[in-house]
């Protein structure tokens, strides 16, 4: 690590002494280009529209967001000594097969991402490659106006009068359907690797309608398509105050993080700035707003939420501590078992 | 009315409805207030469409998709109607080899050529200027000129050619006043195909656009997967009615009916 | 092999030349060397003394009617006339008074601003004539230009053509299949046989007079027999002695038209057969006789009148002239 220190000081005192020599007309003729990923949708209109122009003035460079999916083929498929983005923004599944090819680095730490001092600890735990810097709970949806009781576990979405109108995701696909596997072993078997236990629970949960992504799944709620389904709560908080018949439920059991993560990639040409980024995603005031914007929970502590948001957001230690964090890596080894396995399962 | 007859008919009108039935759903998702799929619907609203044409990620991607198509229509008509003429004419050795060759994208997974080309831009670091978009799409666009031009050229009777020859005409002139008029319907047949699928290109988009310049279908995929409503509908309204208005423009032009066989 | 083997073919100015033959005989491929289509691997091509050899077909000033019209569909009727002239760049005002003219001298005015496929087979040929005519070539190459077209049509056109032909004086290269054709509207005909020109002359020559076996059959209907001359005098392998024409000595054949056979009473003639098929035409009937020693002729007899038809297995005698008969080398 003081290797790495030392380098980087040496790196800032080369930097800065050339900047002295040509300051003027370097600085005019390229700002750095950043290169990040980052979503679409209500969160995309808040970076692009407050938050990345903020940090394009204050750190003096330019900000290429890419919302155009698939992020990880096309990093993959650029050169590792010029990557295609600087700065790697997917949910933690991927953030693994990214480390499994090299595209990322394994971690990030304190030195690198000084804000890193302030969060939750599942937010770099060894179950995260780089940093989490939001995190959803993955519970259960449902309608208030079926005469339903309110579900307080997991296995309340088994009911049998939910047959049919019971939604989950297309498990080779959705990270949400992944992680609700392995929780269907833990729930009804020996534990989150116990995959047979999983599969038999899988099973028994037919007939279930299941989706690609969550955005299908919030329509299928509102449209009164399924009862009850395993959504994250942004996807059903999002619409409070609209006056719908819908809420979200966090069983007893815990509810499965669905962590936002950021990384930076090992080849990047300006890793001093990328990491740069990654603290200032982590930054309270930053946090807030996009914490309040799109219902997701900071990463970090400090930060203060308007109350609404407060009561329902996973940002007390207690709260933080029933979030259950999926392997990913033991899950991304076994993924095409898994998938021929479930295909079969849903096909019968 | 016979038996057959009306059996006939019945089974043209279950076709006509699965071909419309989409077209249909997608109309109501887009005209209907609700932000999700409902049937029947409660009401009719112009409000997807306002959010689209409010929205400057669809709209720029909207024109960014119309220049993009446009070049993508000159270029293969160019590259593929030359092409033909060459494979028709050309008497080169190995020509089925190369028609073959020409016509593979259409086998290929737009997907796979998508990424080759990205990565052989990348590794050339040339980086994903809006040419390469453009000439991403003309190589799945020229394989359908190509068909077409083909399809012209097969039928057509060189006599003419050499009438206008004899007649006094040099061969640049028989063909500017000959040859090209009279494949011209061809190569505008292929030209709309050449349009229908640069605008409604996704695979090969996918890699190619760059981060706020993205076509329309990458727009639309994206906002699916976090705003799903009928904005995507509307869009898909917008972008289908220009389809067919370009369409029924070139074939105005150039009268499509008369092509024969595509 | 040679689509067209060595091939010297003189035509004059202002002569109606056919080329006839089979198919794949050459004769196209004559005619397409002539246009300029295809270069001969050796030797010229002149007209008027001026070597056109590697002149390309552009500038051969030459006028050229195929047998699928190959008009341009995309244009009208007069845009196709004044084609050649536009290519030429006459003003635009001759071109109007000429495209006229030879639309009128084709009985096609007022169908200027008609499109090719609103047109008959017969009327396509005519634009197809006056678009040829219209530059004044001193050279027209007609490609089987009237086999499109149906019988009744063929021979109005061939009328048509001939006159038209006269009457501009332009040199025309005819090219054809159909022996009837030529016959009825050449000044001389070059037969052509595997890519060689077999024998040309007039229609008279060519018909009465066949230079070789393929010419003699290839015109018309004929009795060939073969025998040897010996003395002046020829005497079938049969043994029948026959009149013919005076010739050299050794093996030869004779060949003789039918509607030169008169058939008489049996002992009056050459030799005597009897009658083993009969087709009856209308204007002819065609006998098949068979002679004593197994022979067969055709022979033609005019219906002069009435009831006059010979019956099947009666006895006849052969008999011609003696300048009838043509003698023809072992081909």
């Amino acid at each position: 690590m003081s290797d790495r220190i030392s380098r980087r000081a040496a790196l800032v005192g080369a930097g800065a002494g050339l900047a002295m020599v040509a300051a003027p007309h370097v600085a005019r003729a390229q700002a750095a280009t950043l290169k990040i990923t980052t979503w679409g949708g209500k969160w995309g209109d808040v970076m692009k529209g407050e938050v990345l122009p903020a940090f394009e003035r204050e750190f003096k460079c330019k900000v290429e967001a890419d919302q155009a999916f698939p992020f990880l083929p096309k990093l993959a498929a650029s050169p590792t000594s010029a990557p295609l983005y600087d700065v790697l923004h997917t949910n933690s599944n991927e953030q693994w097969s990214a480390l499994d090819q090299g595209l990322v680095m394994d971690k990030l730490t304190v030195r690198e991402v000084p804000n890193i001092k302030d969060v939750y600890p599942y937010a770099v735990s060894d179950r995260i490659v780089g940093v989490s810097i939001f995190t959803s709970a993955i519970g259960l949806g449902y309608r208030t106006d079926k005469g339903l009781a309110p579900p307080t576990s997991w296995k309340d979405l088994a009911d049998p009068k939910l047959a049919g109108v019971r939604g989950a995701y297309q498990i080779p696909v959705n990270s949400l359907g992944q992680s609700h596997l392995l929780l269907l072993g833990q729930l009804y078997g020996k534990g989150y690797q116990d995959l047979d236990a999983a599969y038999k629970a899988l099973e028994a949960l037919k007939p279930i309608k299941m989706v690609d992504f969550t955005g299908q799944m919030e329509k299928m709620i509102l449209s009164g398509e399924v009862t009850m389904a395993v959504i994250h709560d942004s996807g059903i908080l999002r619409y409070e105050g609209q006056n719908q018949p819908t809420e979200f439920a966090a069983p007893r059991e815990g509810v499965l993080s669905l962590e936002q993560v950021l990384n930076v990639t090992p080849g990047s040409k300006v890793k001093e700035l990328a990491f740069a980024f990654c603290d200032y995603m982590l930054r309270p005031d930053v946090q807030k707003k996009l914490a309040e914007a799109v219902w997701y929970s900071p990463a970090n502590k400090t930060v203060s939420l308007d109350k609404k948001y407060a009561d329902r957001l996973f940002i007390t230690p207690e709260k933080v501590a029933t979030l259950i964090q999926t392997d990913w890596k033991w899950y991304n080894a076994r993924k095409d078992a898994i998938d021929a396995r479930v295909a079969r399962i849903m096909r019968a | 009315m016979s038996a057959a007859r009306s059996v006939y008919l019945t089974a043209n009108v279950a076709i006509l409805i699965f071909l419309i039935a989409p077209l249909a759903v997608i109309a109501i998702f887009a005209l209907n207030p609700t932000p999700y799929i409902q049937f029947p619907p409660v009401g009719v609203t112009w409000r997807w469409f306002q959010k689209f044409w409010a929205s400057p990620e669809f709209t720029n991607s909207l024109v960014l998709s119309l220049e993009v198509a446009f070049a993508v229509v000159v270029l293969s008509m160019a590259i593929g109607g030359a092409a033909a003429i060459g494979l028709e004419r050309g008497r080169l050795p190995g020509a089925r080899l190369v028609t073959a060759l020409f016509l593979t994208p259409l086998m290929l997974p737009a997907i796979l050529t998508g990424l080759a080309m990205f990565q052989l831009l990348l590794s050339f670091g040339i980086g994903r200027p809006v040419w390469a978009l453009v000439l991403g799409h003309t190589v799945v666009a020229v394989p359908y000129v190509i068909r077409t031009t083909l399809a012209v050229l097969s039928e057509f009777d060189r006599r003419v050619e050499e009438a206008a020859a004899v007649l006094g005409a040099t061969p640049t002139r028989v063909f500017a006043e000959v040859t090209l008029p009279l494949i011209r319907p061809g190569v505008f047949a292929g030209g709309v195909f050449a349009f229908i699928t640069s605008f409604d290109q996704f695979p090969i988009s996918l890699f190619l656009v760059t981060p706020g310049h993205e076509t329309l279908p990458v727009v639309m995929f994206n906002y699916m997967k976090f705003d799903l409503d009928g904005t995507i509908a509307a869009a898909s309204m917008v972008s289908i009615l220009l389809a067919v208005g370009v369409v029924f423009i070139i074939d105005r032009l150039v009268g499509l009916r008369a092509t024969v066989a595509i | 092999m040679p689509a067209v083997d060595t091939l010297d073919l003189h035509v004059q100015p202002g002569e109606f030349f056919s080329l006839l033959g089979p198919s794949g005989c050459g004769k196209t491929t004559t005619l397409r060397m002539i246009a300029g289509f295809e270069t001969p691997d050796e030797g010229t091509i002149a007209v008027g003394g001026r070597d056109l050899t590697r002149v390309p077909v552009h500038r051969r000033d030459m006028g050229m009617v195929f047998q699928s019209y190959a008009l341009f569909p995309h244009r009208t009727v007069a845009e196709n006339v004044a084609f050649g002239l536009r290519m030429r760049g006459v003003p635009k005002r001759e071109i109007t008074e000429r495209v006229a003219t030879a639309l009128g001298q084709v009985a096609l005015a007022g169908y200027e601003e008609r499109r090719p496929n609103q047109l008959s087979g017969g009327q396509q040929q005519r634009v197809a004539l006056a678009r040829a005519i219209v530059i004044r070539p001193a050279v027209l190459l007609c490609d089987e230009p009237l086999g499109a077209l149906d019988r009744k049509l063929r021979q109005s056109m061939q009328v048509e053509l001939k006159q038209l032909q006269r009457r501009l004086g332009v040199t025309l290269v005819f090219v054809t299949h159909d022996q009837e054709e030529a016959l009825a509207m050449s000044d001389r005909i070059g037969i052509m046989n595997a890519g060689r020109l077999d024998q040309v002359g007039t229609p008279a020559d060519i018909y009465d007079r066949p230079a070789s076996r393929f010419v003699a059959g290839f015109i018309g209907e004929i009795n060939l027999v073969d025998g040897t001359m010996a003395g002046g005098r020829f005497t079938a392998r049969d043994g029948t002695p026959m009149p013919c024409p005076a010739g050299s000595d050794g093996p030869t054949t004779l060949a003789l038209r039918p509607e030169k056979i008169t058939l008489g009473a049996p002992g009056s003639g050459v030799a005597d057969g009897t009658i083993t098929d009969a087709s009856f035409l209308g204007d002819q009937v065609i006998y098949t006789v068979t002679t004593g020693a197994g022979a067969v002729f055709l022979v033609k007899e005019r219906n002069s009148g009435a009831g006059h038809l010979r019956a099947p297995a009666s006895a006849v005698a052969l008999d011609w002239r003696l300048d009838a008969a043509v003698l023809i080398g072992r081909a």
